[in-house]
């Protein structure tokens, strides 16, 4: 049987405040050939500078996905000519990439597997060309702006694995704060090795690239693709040739781009311009320990803790929310918590197209709301409620219960006196209850429910309700 | 014509603080004498900003003592709204948008840049013939070679065209043009001058210096150039020194070194002549000198040729004629864009070199040609480390010759390489390295020799320079018409 062996290549931009080499802009918006100096231009005489910042990031990425680190690392020129790259050189890191022999975590219909990294590497984005009918136009706003390459090993056996390390390190990267990891916007790029094998031996068959895929589920879909044309040639004893592809989301298929000349030589050499750079043990640690928590432990942590599984990955989802609810996690109830953001505040927050940060819902004001709610002055029905008070105004939560009278009695001589009030008027249901009939209890909850004006602590009120009614 | 750009620069810092002459004196004198003369020093002028600059400096107080001199400046490094060729038609028509790191530090001293100097294009070239806006010619005999690749910035200085002058020296293009010319040329240690705003020929042997007409204006330029600069991260963070601090000190017990290797039968027996009277009026001073071998020095030139050019091919990668420099009439395709623009535009030495670089560089070249160059070099390096724990300095000629005929190697790429046999192992060890003349051939040419030191040791090379110019006391204008 013909098995498929998938490696994955990833660039994701680095947000940091600087490009890689320059310290010009590193922003996406405004107007064309705006963040940009003669570095960035390759202009002549120009030579490049060392972002801390963007070693650091990259630092972050290696050591969150468990890489070896290279202490003494250095960059590369890969040299090769074409418009949108300035000097007629890519800086790359082709011999000490600062990370290698790594793995990151899946988990794929319930099972774990480790995907196991070959590299990650710190290079220079290219500037952004524009084909227009007129010709070709170059922004160099993105030239020079930091990009780290990730490469599993060719480790990765179907396209739901592919799909689930694409999404698991995508998640990874966000919570580093290292990249917006947004696909469609370019600052996360997917590159996929595809060959088949006959199943027992050991060598791998010729390998495919496919480039220019979109989104992670276009990921699957053109593996998908590509496995089944490579079997369609292998069955039919047509030769593969080593190519490379592009997704067609049209039609979602693999288009033949170019095949592969013998050994693309882009005469790899040090850059001369820039010393090695020597990562310290103590600054590895240093940015070891710092590490944030990541997906991976938060999904762990937020089952443990009873959350169902839809909640877990809508909180994983909407970073912000997700940090807020670490941020008051020991002081509430994390599952009533996380039900209200992932209920009444994200659907706030898209139905306005704002973001957590541009309402008023500050963490004090959440962790007043839920402990109301837990110690039952007020009711989920008015925990709902609140909520958009509270996003839309500066009141605390007490003030706005008081104004609205919200407050719950809980004084239970207070309820009994309420409950006799009804039963004296209602002489039916307690027959109907004394003869089994459960409706009884519903409809004298609604009655004192109505005479508390929905006050009374429902729960305390329906105890109170069954003892006072084994009374008479 | 006043002859003010003869006289050294303390005395025209005393007429300027006296008010006995004005910068735009010297300005005006320059321009004069420059237009005046046929040797080809230069490819741009600068003369109606230089001229601006000087009546400015009028209403100045004279803060420091190159204040007001006037500086020509190599056409590799970048002059901001000044034309920057390189030599090359390639940048004919580039006017650059920032200044060089050692451009700024001459524009802060307020010393008047008078125009960008004639080189061989790119500084690939020995002979100043390379150059796309023609030959410099020898100031001490215009049929002759100035040497390169720094031509025009020592041919103006030997001449009184200028009082000071920048180069560049990749494989010996400040050292060498200055023994041919008869001025005093230092390459700084590597890492002790911004690179930033150097057109790059190979990154790791580059280094600006200054070009002078004696030792004291050598060392007084170079404090102005040297110090660590963010925008180079080559630069060394090492503390910068007077360099005219060890000026006048004598000379006793320093130890000298003469390798064999720059004493050798391919050595020009007048120069070595002239060596040798040099190494005796110093053992007569005290300083001891002793004949040795240092290995590796004989792989100069094919390291050269891997490294040097290998680096080379990929710097001039940029020019694609894309977002500046010569663009090619003559195109369909981004292919022929590329072909064409390259082809028409870079000349024959800069095409060989390219070539080569790239050859030595491709596929299992790289492993056999380039990473094993990077292992001589290195062992080159130590030997270089091991010979300085005995000695102060080395010394010997700086060249196999002194100037020769206009022509001679044009139409032979190797033989020009064989020229830097002495200079090259200073870039390829990263050391601090000067030329200084020390007398005349029988045709009445200018020799010279090098005074090579350890690491940021150039106050030393100061020292000993300055001691041996006092010696000799040499006249080294060449006068008027030859």
């Amino acid at each position: 049987m013909l098995v498929p062996t998938i490696g994955i290549e990833v660039h994701a931009e680095l947000k940091s405040k600087t490009k890689a080499f320059s310290n010009s802009k590193n922003a996406y918006d405004n107007y064309p050939n705006v963040n940009v100096n003669e570095i960035d231009l390759g202009y002549p005489g120009t030579l490049p500078r060392i972002n801390k910042e963007v070693v650091n990031m990259a630092l972050k990425a290696a050591l969150a996905l468990n890489c070896k680190i290279n202490k003494k690392m250095h960059f590369d020129r890969k040299n090769y000519f074409y418009p949108d790259l300035p000097k007629g050189y890519q800086i790359t890191q082709a011999d000490t990439p600062i990370g290698y022999d790594g793995y990151l975590e899946i988990e794929v219909n319930g099972n774990k597997k480790k995907i196991g990294i070959e590299r990650i590497h710190i290079e220079e984005d290219t500037c952004k060309s524009i084909h227009t009918m007129d010709g070709t136009l170059l922004n160099f706003n993105r030239a020079g702006v930091p990009l780290i390459e990730i490469v599993t090993k060719p480790c990765i056996t179907s396209p739901i694995e592919a799909t689930s390390y694409l999404e698991s390190l995508r998640e990874m990267l966000l919570y580093l704060d290292v990249s917006d990891v947004k696909m469609e916007e370019g600052s996360m790029r997917c590159e996929a090795n595809v060959s088949l094998h006959e199943e027992g031996t050991d060598k791998l068959g010729t390998k495919i690239e496919i480039k220019n895929i979109g989104s992670i589920s276009n990921v699957a879909a053109s593996i998908n693709y590509e496995i089944n044309r490579q079997k369609d040639l292998i069955e039919n004893n047509i030769e593969i040739k080593e190519e490379t592809r592009r997704f067609d989301d049209k039609t979602s298929s693999t288009i033949l781009m170019r095949v592969k000349e013998t050994g693309n030589d882009y005469r790899y050499f040090p850059e001369p311009d820039l010393p090695y750079i020597y990562l310290t043990d103590e600054q590895i640690e240093t940015t070891r320990k710092k590490l944030p928590v990541l997906p991976q432990e938060l999904k762990e942590k937020y089952k443990n803790a009873g959350m169902s599984d839809v909640t877990i990955k809508s909180l994983i989802n909407n970073k912000t929310l997700c940090m807020f609810l670490e941020n008051v996690y020991d002081k509430i109830n994390p599952v009533n918590g996380a039900n209200i953001l992932t209920g009444d505040v994200l659907s706030y927050l898209n139905k306005n197209d704002v973001s957590l940060n541009e309402t008023h819902l500050t963490i004090s004001k959440f962790v007043e709301l839920l402990i109301s709610l837990e110690k039952n002055i007020i009711s989920s029905k008015q925990a709902k409620e609140l909520i958009k008070d509270l996003m839309e105004n500066d009141e605390t939560v007490n003030n706005l219960i008081n104004k609205k009278g919200m407050i719950q009695i809980t004084d239970e001589s207070q309820i009994k006196e309420m409950i006799n009030k009804v039963l004296d008027q209602n002489e039916e249901s307690i027959k109907d209850y004394k003869e089994g009939k459960d409706r009884a209890i519903k409809f004298l909850m609604g009655q004192i429910m109505k005479e508390s004006k929905g006050k009374v602590n429902p729960s305390l009120a329906s105890s109170l309700l069954i003892s006072e009614l084994n009374k008479r | 014509m006043t002859n003010y750009l003869e006289k050294n620069v303390t005395e025209i810092n005393k007429l300027l603080r006296e008010g006995t002459i004005k910068p735009l004196d010297l300005v005006n004198e320059a321009f004069e004498k420059i237009e005046k003369e046929d040797l080809g020093a230069f490819i741009t002028l600068n003369k109606e900003n230089a001229i601006k600059k000087a009546k400015e400096l009028e209403n100045k107080e004279i803060d420091n003592i190159l204040f007001g001199i006037p500086i020509a400046i190599k056409d590799n490094i970048v002059t901001k709204d000044l034309r920057t060729t390189a030599a090359s038609h390639m940048l004919d028509d580039f006017v650059p948008i920032y200044d060089a790191t050692v451009v700024k530090k001459i524009k802060e001293k307020n010393m008047i840049i008078i125009g960008k100097t004639n080189m061989d294009e790119f500084a690939m070239g020995s002979t100043g013939e390379t150059s796309y806006y023609g030959e410099t010619k020898n100031p001490w005999d215009n049929t002759k070679v100035p040497g390169g690749s720094s031509s025009g910035s020592a041919a103006s200085v030997s001449k009184r065209l200028t009082m000071l002058s920048l180069g560049t020296d990749t494989g010996g293009s400040i050292r060498q043009p200055s023994s041919f010319c008869g001025t005093v040329g230092l390459k700084p240690t590597y890492g002790r001058v911004s690179r930033y705003g150097i057109i790059s020929f190979a990154s790791s042997l580059d280094q600006v210096g200054p070009i002078t007409k004696n030792v004291y204006e050598n060392a007084l330029l170079l404090n102005v150039i040297a110090g660590s600069d963010d925008m180079d991260y080559t630069t060394s963070d090492k503390e910068v020194d007077d360099y005219t601090s060890l000026i006048g000190k004598d000379i006793k017990n320093l130890k000298i070194a003469l390798p064999n290797y720059y004493m050798s039968d391919v050595i020009n027996e007048e120069v070595k002549e002239n060596v040798l009277k040099i190494t005796k009026l110093l053992e007569e001073n005290g300083a001891i000198i002793e004949k040795i071998d240092i290995p590796y020095l004989e792989y100069a030139i094919p390291l050269y040729q891997t490294i040097a050019l290998g680096e080379a091919s990929s710097n001039l990668a940029r020019y694609d004629g894309i977002r500046y420099g010569y663009l090619s009439k003559n195109y369909s395709d981004i292919d022929s864009l590329y072909k064409n623009s390259r082809s028409e535009a870079f000349g024959n030495e800069v095409k060989r070199r390219i070539m080569i670089g790239s050859y030595v560089l491709s596929g299992k070249n790289a492993h056999i040609y380039y990473e094993k160059a990077l292992k001589v070099r290195n062992a080159m390096k130590k030997s270089f480390e091991k010979v300085f724990e005995k000695y102060d300095f080395i010394i010997g000629p700086t060249n196999t010759s002194y100037a020769y005929d206009l022509g001679t190697k044009k139409d032979d790429a190797l033989k020009s390489f064989y020229d830097d046999l002495l200079t090259i192992p200073v870039n390829m060890a990263g050391l601090p390295a000067m030329s200084i003349p020390i007398g005349f051939s029988k045709s009445n040419l200018p020799i010279g020799m090098h005074i090579i030191a350890p690491w940021f040791e150039e106050k030393n090379i100061y020292r000993l320079g300055s001691f041996i110019e006092d010696k000799l006391n040499l006249d080294l204008n060449p006068g008027g018409e030859k």
